[in-house]
């Protein structure tokens, strides 16, 4: 379903997408604005720090928390009380990390500096 | 000021009805709650609409008003999920709107701050994540759930990363949800705590020289929760941002 002409559609999409990333980037390089950004700089890196640190926090608690509840879920239904919900909760925990490790490697939101 | 009682931190987040309608078991009762979303709604178009009446090339507060939110929002959904997302800017916007006109206007004493609501906040994110996922299946077919295998682990731990991957991704809606709901909650609890602590040593006899230190407190949380309500809103509508681009582009 996904084949031929999604497939064409989705690498054009990619090449409009690379030439205005590059053309924003040129424009970036030049643009006046760019003093404007580090000027009002105290600000916003305290807002955008409180928002990472709360993004940061529940994206690992909800990591935990979902682990734990498909054990728990899944103990109940298979009987096999503590077993799963031990193996989920370490897998959550897992997971937990994994978010807060791709918020860290991938800054989305502001301009990455 | 009754000092003893009276004051219940929580009761501000109560749910009344306002004009009760029932059918049979269902209480479709329109309630406070509802009340400050039709106000939600009634601002956040209003200040559409009109900011948009009449073009001037100089735009007005109004206009300028109109004009920054929009390409405030256009920005962030290019910058985090390329152009090709801009056919979700409604939606967005959309969203980003109601969760920053909720979350100013509860701020506002007197009113009812619906995203301190977790039901409320939770059918945002479950209406989030539930496009990234029909969306996803619908223009990428079975292949989309290859954001679950990724290509390049070892095919020896691919389950268990896998499995990882899929905890980490029906963690997203508890995360997104919980985040702002908790922010919300917190934020009028301390600010009305605060509040009682002025009202509770003004009527303390001689301690009631201390009452201008909580409320100096009160100030500063208030604008502290003014910076976390517009931050909170950010952060949910550059998260739908996000986990859109996962559905437009699931190799990432």
């Amino acid at each position: 379903m996904a084949g031929g002409p999604d497939g064409e559609r989705d690498d054009d999409a990619l090449h409009a997408r690379l030439a205005s990333l590059s053309r924003s980037l040129d424009a970036g390089k030049s643009s006046p604005d760019q003093p404007d950004v580090t000027s009002t700089g105290e600000d916003s890196t305290l807002a955008s720090a409180i928002g990472l640190g709360f993004r940061v926090l529940t994206e690992f608690v909800a990591g935990i928390a979902v682990g734990a509840l498909i054990g728990w879920a899944l103990d109940r239904w298979l009987r096999t009380s503590p077993l799963l919900l031990i193996l989920f909760l370490g897998l959550g925990t897992a997971a937990g990390f994994w978010n807060v490790y791709k918020i860290a490697t991938k800054p989305t939101g502001s301009r990455s500096a | 000021m009754a000092a003893g009682e009276g004051i219940n931190p929580i009761s501000q987040f109560e749910v009344r009805d306002i004009v009760p309608i029932h059918f049979g078991n269902l209480n479709l009762s329109y309630t406070n709650s509802a009340l400050f979303m039709t106000v939600v709604f009634l601002l956040s178009a209003g200040l559409m609409l009109l900011g948009t009446a009449n073009h001037a090339l100089v735009p007005g507060r109004l206009q300028s008003a109109a004009e920054m939110t929009y390409e405030f929002t256009a920005n962030m959904v290019r910058q985090t999920a390329g152009r090709e997302a801009m056919r979700f800017f409604p939606f967005v916007f959309a969203i980003f709107m109601f969760v920053l006109f909720s979350n100013i206007l509860g701020l506002i004493p007197y009113t009812f701050a619906i995203t301190a609501q977790i039901v409320v906040t939770a059918c945002l994110a479950i209406l989030v994540n539930g496009l990234v996922v029909v969306y996803g299946i619908r223009r990428h077919g079975l292949s989309w759930f290859r954001l679950f295998w990724p290509s390049s682990v070892n095919i020896a731990l691919r389950p268990v990363i896998s499995l990882i991957e899929i905890i980490s991704f029906l963690s997203r809606p508890i995360s997104l949800s919980v985040r702002l709901f908790a922010n919300m909650l917190a934020g009028h609890i301390t600010l009305q705590v605060f509040g009682a602590f002025v009202a509770g040593l003004a009527a303390a006899g001689i301690f009631a020289v201390l009452a201008p230190l909580p409320f100096v407190m009160t100030i500063i949380l208030s604008a502290f929760e003014l910076l976390v309500a517009f931050l909170q809103a950010y952060v949910f509508a550059i998260l739908t941002c996000v986990y859109l681009n996962d559905a437009i582009h699931p190799g990432h």
